[in-house]
């Protein structure tokens, strides 16, 4: 089919082969142009099926338990965005929930939703819209600083309280590593390969 | 170079969602044959839009540094950390960390509204220095301007964690706020920026 390929970042149009093996960027403004996108859709499903287990491990058990004078306290991630609720932080609240539970959740699970249909060659109701709409999720998908900031205060306590890591901690530390790859195998360009391939 | 053959003279419009290439329609608002997304050759009044929100992050980012972002009171004192307090304390206990929270906080946030403003202004100026740098810092801010949501997330779980009531009891300022929304208005100041406008030869 068509050829020529537009940069989405600088507008240069590009003629090109259909297929790389390797990456290629644009020659004016280095932004990654192509990708080899032959992944398999099966790999893309077992990375949602897992992420979506450790999704739920993560907030189902306590992220962190400390121990002060015998007195213990846990926390889950919805616990803490509760807690930053009553204190009269709703918006603060709201933000700490969507990029840490509400977008990795709709990510896994639309995901989920595409790619099972269409790995019968079959469309899932709504498809290219709730792809479009996942791309704007990513975006606001924080595992990984969130990860990184349990860290943080997990050093800050040590020393004043006995720490304790929780099940759902090391689930998270998974599901961000798990999500990782799930985003790298679902980029958009490889997304519409496997709808075409399917189509043809 | 300015003989280069761009979408816009081709009159190939491309889909910033799933980067399909097709021909532009001779409709008011096209869309993506394959996705459905609005299809622009530029992003409708992306300097503005992007100036503006950078405006408004530029001037959160004092109070996101000078406002508490957390109140402790133990039983012994009472005491307020600033995101820059917050470090020094992180000083005490490990400086690696310590380094990386002030990087991730006061570096990358500070960074990235300086590196968005110079990007904005030179597009606007339509500078043809340097453009393929210009346009690798874009993506760089981009990719990296997440990393400041850190000190938010060790603030709502030490906060969540430390309500021993007799001992000791960790509350949220307005800092925290100011500082998420400082993240949250450059992210959409970098999205709302349309990175094609960086290579529009001059007038």
């Amino acid at each position: 089919m068509s050829s020529v390929i537009v940069c989405p970042s600088c507008d240069l149009a590009h003629r090109v082969g259909m297929s790389p093996a390797t990456g290629t960027r644009c020659s004016r403004c280095r932004a990654p142009l192509q990708r080899p996108e032959n992944g398999n859709i099966d790999t893309a499903i077992a990375l949602a099926v897992c992420a979506l287990v450790l999704f739920f491990l993560s907030n189902a058990y306590p992220l962190v338990t400390i121990q002060v004078n015998g007195t213990t306290r846990a926390t889950t991630l919805l616990g803490a965005a509760s807690e930053l609720y009553t204190q009269g932080h709703a918006g603060l609240a709201c933000l700490v929930l969507i990029t840490t539970m509400v977008g990795p959740f709709l990510q896994i699970s639309g995901l989920l939703y595409l790619l099972v249909p269409l790995r019968r060659a079959r469309e899932a109701p709504g498809q290219n819209t709730i792809f479009r709409l996942l791309a704007q999720v990513r975006v606001w998908t924080f595992v990984e600083v969130f990860m990184l900031g349990v860290l943080v205060a997990l050093v800050r306590l040590s020393a004043y309280a006995r720490v304790v890591p929780g099940v759902a901690l090391w689930a998270c530390a998974l599901l961000m590593l798990t999500l990782a790859a799930l985003t790298s195998r679902t980029t958009p360009g490889q997304f519409w390969r496997w709808v075409d391939g399917g189509r043809g | 170079m300015s003989e280069a053959p761009t979408g816009k003279s081709l009159g190939l419009l491309v889909c910033l969602q799933c980067r399909a290439t097709v021909r532009a329609l001779q409709v008011a608002y096209p869309r993506c044959p394959r996705c459905y997304a609005h299809l622009f050759h530029r992003k409708p009044h992306s300097l503005a839009a992007t100036a503006a929100l950078l405006v408004c992050a530029a001037i959160l980012y004092i109070p996101a540094n000078l406002l508490p972002v957390m109140y402790t009171r133990t039983i012994f004192d009472d005491e307020q950390d600033t995101i820059m307090s917050g470090v020094l304390v992180l000083l005490h206990s490990s400086w690696p960390i310590a380094v990386l929270v002030f990087i991730a906080s006061i570096v990358v946030p500070l960074l990235k509204i300086i590196s968005l403003a110079v990007v904005v202004f030179s597009t606007w100026r339509r500078s043809p220095r340097y453009r393929t740098q210009r346009s690798e810092l874009f993506r760089m801010v981009e990719f990296i301007g997440r990393w400041s949501m850190l000190d938010v997330y060790a603030i709502t779980l030490l906060v969540a964690l430390v309500q021993i009531r007799s001992l000791a009891f960790v509350s949220v300022g307005w800092g925290a706020l100011a500082f998420a929304a400082v993240v949250v208005l450059t992210t959409f100041a970098a999205r709302t920026f349309d990175e094609r406008l960086l290579w529009e030869s001059p007038p």
